[in-house]
């Protein structure tokens, strides 16, 4: 409700004054949760400031100088999205509201969205910008040529850079204690589901449209990995995205195959290639992962991991003799 | 030389090159093992590896080759028109058209028959306009005109359809659509396209007598007793079967049904009628030849055939239009 009614006076204030709230933003009130600014300042005293300000987070009844945040790409969507204060974040991209691309793609409705714009990154005038280091080059360089505060988000290239964003997008949104916690919490669930498993491991390719297979220094690679799977094109020497010959698939027949599923009611002759006889007729698993779950590194990811680890289990499961089994 | 020679020399050279497109994959399978595993069986995943990916694709690449050298034999000698071809005149692109609009709206749903469907009516309705433009003006350029005309309008049409879908994989299909590839086909696709070509091969070898008499000139073919307008009729639905279908499997490969004739005329009596076999063959060779260079000029990275023929032909095109100025055939 606070936050609500602090959002209405914000955008009902004149242009003038948000033009010059550019700025004047920089000089934050200590004491409120969003001390983004600061914490940079006094890196040293960051753990001390934390604390203090999640105490300041009860008797502060609004998120008054929280930095207004957009966010113009689909991975910085999602973080923005777990992390940020109720009314916080301009807007989203709209790539978040798409269940292909975007594991959080429900949560987007809550949101306003924008096309990467940088006239809309202009018109709605945030105090920082979140986007990531590969999207959009030229909207970037414009942006950063306006004055606006652009913060650039490399993509994920494996699990061990995620908990390292998590914290970074709490920072800028002034939100380090949820962030911090968030992070722990992956952590930990990535911990329990890397236990050591049973067996030798089982290979497993992610092979998705038009034949295209993820190979080494890629999210998903690190993933497989992570479940205690031998990715089958990394092995093979493919690295990142890259088509993979179904010629290869064939002779090196992987214990399990990663399929991504189709749009609905929109096809595309990139789909047909997992209805080809040479696919069909091979004996792996295939699987499906939670949609979106490794296209951008966030929480979500280990949902990834979960599914496979219970696949590996599945394929290889634990006898007496070869191991203790995880519960 | 020969007739009979000529048309044996090149079965010779499309055979041959359909084993060596049999041969070659990235899956390094040696020649004995692969015909072994073709043939006889063997090893599993060789056998599955020669019957459902490398078959397919020898296979396409030989009978649409075929279709489109014998379609562009045909074409030429029924406009007397050295630069027509189905991939010039537009026929391949309207039906690769044809095809998107049928496929990437949905309404077909999973159907096998959709896209053969859409590029024949595509590959039908644009031979009969071009034809119809023939039939009224004589000129060799209005046709190369009106078809690059449709061609362009044609691929324009079909970037805006896919660029329009909703799924993102549809854009990087306009490729495939504009240029062609026989990559990854199965045997569903050849027996999908094969009846479809069998049927127009038959109609366009049967044009040949019509073909030979109408090069003496409308009136006196007349006089032999020809029918002008049955012989349109097969030609329309001839080319419209093979280069539908083909285009319905593999894209819109442009330039084999030019370049082939203009080799193989020299060979032969010049008769129109006599061409539109050894072009068959010709086109078949040419285009098992250029797929198998598509696989092997860029390791681990293959192009789309139609980038190799576009190559070949373009090039062979502007040639052909700067010869074609001092004489026409």
């Amino acid at each position: 409700m606070v936050f609500a009614s602090a959002r209405n006076g914000r955008s009902a204030a004149p242009l003038s004054v948000r033009r010059f709230a550019i700025k004047t933003r920089k000089g934050v009130r200590p004491g409120t949760p969003c001390v983004w600014t600061l914490l940079q300042k006094a890196a040293p005293a960051a753990a001390a400031f934390a604390a203090a300000s999640a105490l300041a987070a009860v008797s502060i009844p609004a998120f008054a100088d929280c930095p207004r945040v957009m966010s113009l790409n689909v991975c910085t969507d999602q973080l923005a999205m777990l992390i940020a204060a109720p009314g916080q974040l301009v807007s989203v991209s709209d790539l978040a509201a798409e269940p292909g691309l975007s594991y959080h793609h429900a949560m987007a409705a809550r949101f306003n969205t924008n096309r990467g714009l940088a006239e809309e990154v202009f018109l709605a005038r945030p105090d920082v910008v979140v986007t990531g280091t590969f999207s959009l080059h030229n909207t970037t360089a414009l942006l950063k040529h306006l004055g606006f505060k652009v913060e650039e988000f490399d993509f994920s290239q494996s699990l061990a850079t995620i908990p390292g964003e998590i914290r970074r997008m709490g920072r800028i949104l002034g939100h380090p204690e949820k962030s911090e916690a968030m992070a722990a919490a992956f952590d930990a669930g990535l911990a329990a589901a890397k236990a050591p498993a049973c067996g030798t491991a089982p290979t497993i390719i992610a092979y998705g449209q038009n034949g295209v297979a993820v190979g080494a220094d890629t999210l998903a690679h690190s993933v497989m990995e992570a479940a205690g799977f031998r990715n089958l094109a990394a092995e093979l020497g493919y690295s990142g995205m890259t088509p993979f010959p179904l010629e290869l698939l064939v002779t090196s027949r992987p214990d399990a195959i990663i399929l991504s599923k189709p749009l609905a009611g929109a096809p595309a002759l990139a789909d047909q290639i997992t209805q080809h006889p040479a696919v069909q007729s091979l004996s792996s698993r295939r699987i499906f992962l939670p949609e979106a779950a490794w296209t951008c590194g966030g929480p979500f990811t280990l949902e990834a991991v979960k599914t496979l680890r219970l696949l590996r289990d599945e394929i290889a499961p634990c006898t007496n003799q070869t191991g203790t089994a995880v519960p | 030389m020969s007739y009979a020679r000529l048309n044996l020399g090149l079965m010779v050279l499309a055979a041959g090159l359909f084993i060596l497109s049999l041969l070659v994959g990235p899956a390094g399978l040696g020649p004995v093992d692969s015909l072994r595993g073709l043939v006889a069986g063997g090893d599993e995943a060789t056998m599955i590896i020669m019957r459902e990916i490398r078959l397919p694709r020898a296979l396409l690449g030989l009978c649409i080759g075929f279709s489109l050298g014998a379609s562009g034999a045909v074409l030429q000698g029924f406009l007397r028109n050295p630069l027509a071809e189905p991939g010039v005149i537009g026929v391949s692109a309207i039906a690769s058209l044809g095809a998107v609009l049928v496929f990437y709206s949905g309404v077909a749903g999973a159907s096998r028959l959709a896209l053969p469907a859409g590029a024949l009516l595509g590959a039908l309705a644009a031979s009969a306009i071009l034809l119809a433009v023939a039939a009224r003006h004589g000129s060799t350029l209005t046709l190369i005109l009106a078809g690059v005309a449709l061609s362009s309008l044609a691929g324009a049409l079909t970037s805006l359809v896919l660029s329009l879908s909703p799924n993102p994989f549809a854009s990087y299909e306009i490729i495939f659509w504009l240029l062609g590839s026989i990559k990854d086909r199965s045997m569903v696709h050849v027996w999908v396209a094969l009846p479809l070509m069998l049927a127009g091969w038959i109609l366009i070898l049967l044009a040949h007598k019509p073909l030979d008499a109408l090069s003496l000139g409308e009136e006196a073919a007349a006089s032999l007793g020809i029918d002008l307008a049955r012989t349109r009729l097969m030609v329309v639905a001839g080319v419209a079967l093979c280069v539908g279908a083909g285009t319905a499997v593999a894209g819109a490969i442009s330039f084999v049904g030019l370049v082939v004739p203009h080799l193989i005329r020299p060979l032969t009596d010049r008769l129109p009628g006599k061409l539109i076999l050894p072009s068959g063959l010709g086109g078949a060779a040419l285009l098992l030849a250029a797929d198998v260079a598509a696989r092997i000029a860029i390791p681990a990275r293959e192009l789309n055939v139609g980038v190799v023929t576009a190559l070949i032909g373009a090039p062979f095109f502007l040639w052909l239009v700067v010869r074609s100025r001092k004489d026409v055939f």
